[in-house]
């Protein structure tokens, strides 16, 4: 049924659109960097939303809980594989997603009586440079970098308004808190409908307004505080551990939260 | 690299990832005649013991294969995690390739599984690679005798342990000496312990390292597979401390003052 070009085409396209469907309300989560090196902020329901992959590498996923897993571990085995058999300095983003990551997911996407993966992910490094990158990759293996941050999020409108926001921030001269002071700013601000031409600035009640996709979810950091919970990981330049990766431990969250929320 | 895509195993084993990725760590040479001509780098003094704050760990820097002194900047103490250093006597190229297959075997097994494996976990993890190198160990090839020192954060608490080359795993409550060169040390250690000024157990760092710099001066005086140090030349023995804050190498430029002030009688 698939043999003639036009219908394989129709269902890459069916495919397309039912795992856009699927990620169209996943949450955003948000890596930029900072003077002390690179920090990914997200909200989630349930917790398992930023993960340390290698010394200097971490994770932001986005999609069905089960395949962020599936790929999350997969990174896991390439960058330790690699890092055992050569070096640490061998394990980068770039090389894992090249020739590992990006034609595996590419192929997986294209084989169409398979499930493909419901999946968004944000990569970000310190590169050996000392300076963060940061990779977002999508369900089909197609990938990017960014060196001012990025993010990852179901809605395309958002994602739009949430990259602008950040490439409109300079974060590299923000030290770590204020950064993710920013960050969650920026998560907060991209989810609101933005007004339109002629609208008053004075109609605060309109600015505030969700986009229609995010209906039923946190409107603010106050609720999304209190509703979900923030995972906040950091890739410290600084520190002279070999791992740079480390997770804003609860307290430090609750600190977050009592100044922002 | 992408032969481990949808092959996924959650336990978080390294051992398990570096079987399916090819690698055989504990290859035997099974058929292979012994070649008693062979000679192995090995001998060393490395050794351990309880202070203040937690644990001290130092080596010399020598290897050496028979008679020839094969290198003299060997670094014996090796870390494997924030919390774990491993100190190696015996043959290097077996001790080094435990060293890297247990660094990333705890890292891995944190990363996957989200949490830090147990003391207990990663003290086995030592006694498995050893005693699956039992075989190279037999054959003269491969025999590696070491110490392991970790902090448990959770306990709060730093744990010592010396390894036989089969695998047998000793908690070590004081101190602990191994290598060639222990046999000469080992008593000055015990000495120390029981009549010297103060347990070894309540030393502080300074006076730790202190000693074991001279204990390692000693084991060089009468083992000439230990090295000495060479100030002249800026060679040192190693030591780290493990304690509540990670693993800690003392400085080169540290040592040179410390090494100074210890050579004086005091």
């Amino acid at each position: 049924m698939f043999e003639e070009p036009f219908r394989w085409m129709e269902a890459i396209s069916t495919r397309h659109s039912y795992v856009r469907e699927k990620l169209s309300k996943g949450q955003p989560v948000i890596g930029v960097p900072c003077k002390e090196g690179a920090v990914i902020v997200g909200f989630s329901p349930q917790p398992g939303k930023i993960f340390e992959i290698y010394d200097r590498i971490a994770l932001g996923g986005l999609g069905h809980p089960a395949d962020v897993e599936r790929l999350r571990m997969t990174l896991l085995d390439m960058a330790h594989a690699e890092g055992f058999n050569r070096s640490a300095e061998d394990v980068t983003i770039g090389r894992l997603l090249q020739f590992g990551l990006a034609p595996a997911l590419k192929q997986n996407f294209e084989e169409i009586q398979r499930a493909p993966y419901l999946i968004q992910m944000l990569l970000a490094e310190i590169n050996h440079d000392g300076y963060a990158e940061f990779f977002r990759v999508n369900y089909d293996g197609y990938w990017e970098k960014f060196k001012q941050g990025t993010v990852i999020v179901g809605d395309i409108k958002v994602s739009e308004r949430i990259q602008k926001m950040i490439e409109g921030t300079d974060f590299l001269s923000l030290s770590l808190d204020q950064s993710i002071h920013s960050a969650l700013r920026i998560w907060e601000e991209g989810r609101k409908k933005p007004k339109l031409a002629g609208e008053s600035d004075s109609s605060p009640e309109e600015s505030s307004e969700v986009d229609e996709e995010m209906e039923g979810f946190p409107v603010d950091l106050k609720e999304a505080f209190e509703r979900w919970n923030l995972e906040v990981g950091v890739l410290n330049n600084k520190t002279t551990r070999k791992c740079l990766f480390r997770s804003l431990s609860e307290s430090e969250i609750s600190a977050l939260q009592s100044k922002m929320g | 690299m992408t032969e481990n895509f949808e092959r996924i195993n959650s336990s978080g084993d390294f051992f398990e990832l570096l079987k399916r990725s090819g690698h055989n760590a504990q290859q035997s040479l099974s058929g292979i005649p012994k070649n008693a001509a062979l000679e192995i780098p090995q001998g060393t003094t490395v050794l351990a013991f309880h202070y203040k704050d937690g644990i001290i760990v130092a080596g010399d820097r020598r290897a050496t294969a028979g008679n020839s002194i094969m290198y003299d900047r060997c670094d014996k103490v090796i870390p494997i995690d924030d919390y774990s250093l491993m100190a190696i006597a015996g043959v290097p190229a077996t001790a080094f390739e435990m060293a890297r297959i247990l660094s990333h075997n705890f890292e891995y097994y944190r990363r996957s599984q989200l949490r830090a494996m147990s003391t207990e976990g990663k003290v086995r993890a030592l006694s498995k690679l050893l005693k699956d190198n039992v075989a190279m160990a037999l054959q003269g090839v491969g025999g590696v005798s070491p110490l392991f020192a970790i902090y448990d954060t959770q306990q709060n608490k730093a744990f010592l342990y010396f390894y036989d080359m089969l695998g047998a795993e000793f908690q070590i409550l004081t101190h602990v000496a191994t290598g060639s060169g222990s046999p000469m040390i080992k008593g000055v250690l015990e000495h120390e312990n029981l009549w010297g000024l103060s347990p070894l157990a309540e030393r502080s760092e300074g006076e730790a390292t202190s000693l074991s710099i001279r204990l390692l001066q000693t084991a060089a005086q009468f083992d000439s597979a230990t090295g000495q140090a060479r100030p002249e030349d800026k060679l040192y023995p190693i030591i780290a401390k493990v304690t509540k804050d990670g693993y800690q190498f003392i400085r080169d430029d540290e040592m040179e003052t410390i090494y100074k002030s210890s050579m004086n009688r005091s």
